[in-house]
């Protein structure tokens, strides 16, 4: 409980450690804002010229919006993932970045992981927003959905908070932490429903059916990755068009919360141990 | 204390270290190299935190052990201020409230809306020193960042400090110059390889660890 109240009464220090990473990041740039619209639009052209074109992944129609379109299928889950993979990044190397501040001032260390989650959240609400209107205009129905949206995006920077903690303290006592995170990421992606369909391995499981004898099925282990409940409610909200599953709200949260409060009291534990080990 | 570790083996950088600083008093920590000051600096800064024992202090502590940490260089003067000013605790709107004070302080009116990467060295911790002074703690931990800025800037820092003292304040200073801990304290320790040697009035605390440096030679 006191620790919230310090993390509380840190919250204007959040606000201007975020405010400083979102105003330094584009400044001396001629596109500015826009350019964070350019690696999730480069992104999907790649993933809709390979796999919209090349290989033919199909997703299934918006059901009920009547959508089809990969390039907008795959940005309702790619800007979600990019948004938790930049957080996790970033936040894994926020305390060894700010070394030497760790070392010279004392005030609650946690702001630090906490202000490149709100940076990477205010880039992503833009990308989001980019992509409501490019739903709306190939013919979604996307706007009363808009609150539904705000609550699943909340639950993913949580979720995103939690594991970004864990890393960051991960990565100060192992450095090695942040080369074995980018390939982690890049393995993480292609397990996760973002640029092919869970369809896909949903029909593969039933063709496999129990793994080596067991009762275990590929989709069953396939649940077990969080981000796939987390593309399923953004998925069926802002391209379907419809109301995700009661059971996909519960999953979220229940990995929100509990990721959280892992990562908070990993980081408080060691937290009073970080300017003498960085 | 374990100080910053090597890989295999700790380090106990302070041992036995216990003193009390009367309120209201400059207090000088002097010392060679590797005493184990700065370490000492950083537990009452509240940035290490000791294995053993305890640091009981009354009213609002703050340190400086650097000026114009977490500047952020493609920000403006004015930006930072507010930035710097809330790592160092405080409010925005105190921050607001001193701003014209700070800025004065600082004496970079004229380039306070310019990139702070512009700045002169100087320039760029006189504005660290202005808003570090003005977070007007009860207790001001300060480390060896006297010696910023020129003569002039020199003298005004000495008499905010002196201002400080007479508003009943306290101050803990390091210092690897007698004169400043001469002029500027009352009471002073001497820390010897992590563990205190002496502590008492300044003066004769100062004298003992010159004897000390002078005394092989002697």
């Amino acid at each position: 409980m006191n620790y919230l109240k310090e993390v509380w009464g840190s919250r204007e220090l959040l606000f201007n450690l975020t405010s400083r990473e979102v105003r330094g990041k584009y400044k001396r740039t001629i596109f500015g804002q826009l350019w964070s619209l350019a690696n999730p639009l480069a992104l999907m052209l790649i993933y809709t010229l390979v796999f919209g074109i090349i290989f033919k992944s199909n997703p299934e129609p918006g059901n009920p919006s009547g959508l089809n379109v990969f390039a907008l299928w795959l940005l309702c889950g790619l800007l979600p993932w990019t948004f938790f993979a930049n957080v996790v990044n970033t936040a894994s190397g926020s305390l060894v970045g700010n070394a030497n501040l760790i070392q010279k001032v004392s005030f609650s260390r946690i702001v630090l992981p906490l202000s490149t989650v709100g940076s990477s959240a205010y880039n992503w609400a833009f990308e989001m927003a980019v992509l409501v209107i490019a739903l709306s205009i190939a013919g979604g129905f996307v706007l009363p959905w808009i609150p539904l949206v705000l609550v699943a995006m909340v639950l993913l920077a949580i979720f995103a908070a939690g594991v970004g903690l864990l890393f960051s303290i991960a990565n100060v006592y192992f450095r090695d932490t942040q080369y074995l995170l980018s390939i982690v990421l890049q393995l993480w992606i292609y397990l996760s429903p973002i640029i092919y369909p869970t369809t896909l391995v949903v029909s593969k499981s039933k063709e496999l059916g129990g793994l080596l004898g067991t009762p275990i099925t590929l989709a069953g282990l396939y649940d077990l990755n969080p981000i796939v409940h987390f593309v399923a409610i953004f998925r069926a909200l802002m391209y379907d068009n419809r109301w995700p599953d009661p059971s996909e709200w519960l999953i979220c949260l229940a990995w929100a919360l509990v990721t959280l409060l892992l990562g908070a009291v990993v980081f408080r534990r060691n937290e009073r141990k970080l300017a003498e080990a960085l | 204390m374990r100080g910053r570790t090597s890989v295999h083996e700790d380090f106990l950088a302070l041992r036995d270290v216990t003193f009390d600083v009367p309120q209201g008093s400059t207090f000088g920590l002097i010392g060679s190299n590797g005493s184990g000051k700065s370490t000492l600096l950083k537990c009452l800064a509240n940035i290490y935190y000791p294995n053993q024992g305890a640091i009981t202090h009354f009213g609002k502590i703050a340190a400086m052990l650097e000026v114009g940490s977490g500047f952020h260089a493609e920000l403006s003067g004015r930006e930072n201020i507010f930035l710097n000013g809330s790592i160092l605790g405080m409010s925005k709107k105190e921050v607001t409230r001193k701003l014209d004070e700070i800025i004065d302080f600082s004496g970079v009116e004229q380039f306070i809306d310019q990139p702070v990467k512009n700045y002169s060295s100087g320039m760029y911790v006189r504005l660290g020193f202005a808003i570090a002074i003005n977070v007007d703690p009860d207790i001001l931990v300060v480390d060896e960042v006297l010696a910023v800025g020129d003569a002039d800037f020199q003298a005004k820092c000495f008499a905010k400090f002196a201002d400080f003292r007479n508003a009943g304040k306290t101050v803990i200073l390091v210092s690897h110059s007698m004169e400043t801990v001469k002029t500027m304290c009352d009471h002073a320790a001497w820390l010897n390889h992590g563990t205190l040697e002496t502590v008492g009035e300044a003066a004769p605390t100062i004298d003992a660890y010159l004897r000390s440096l002078n005394g092989p030679a002697a």
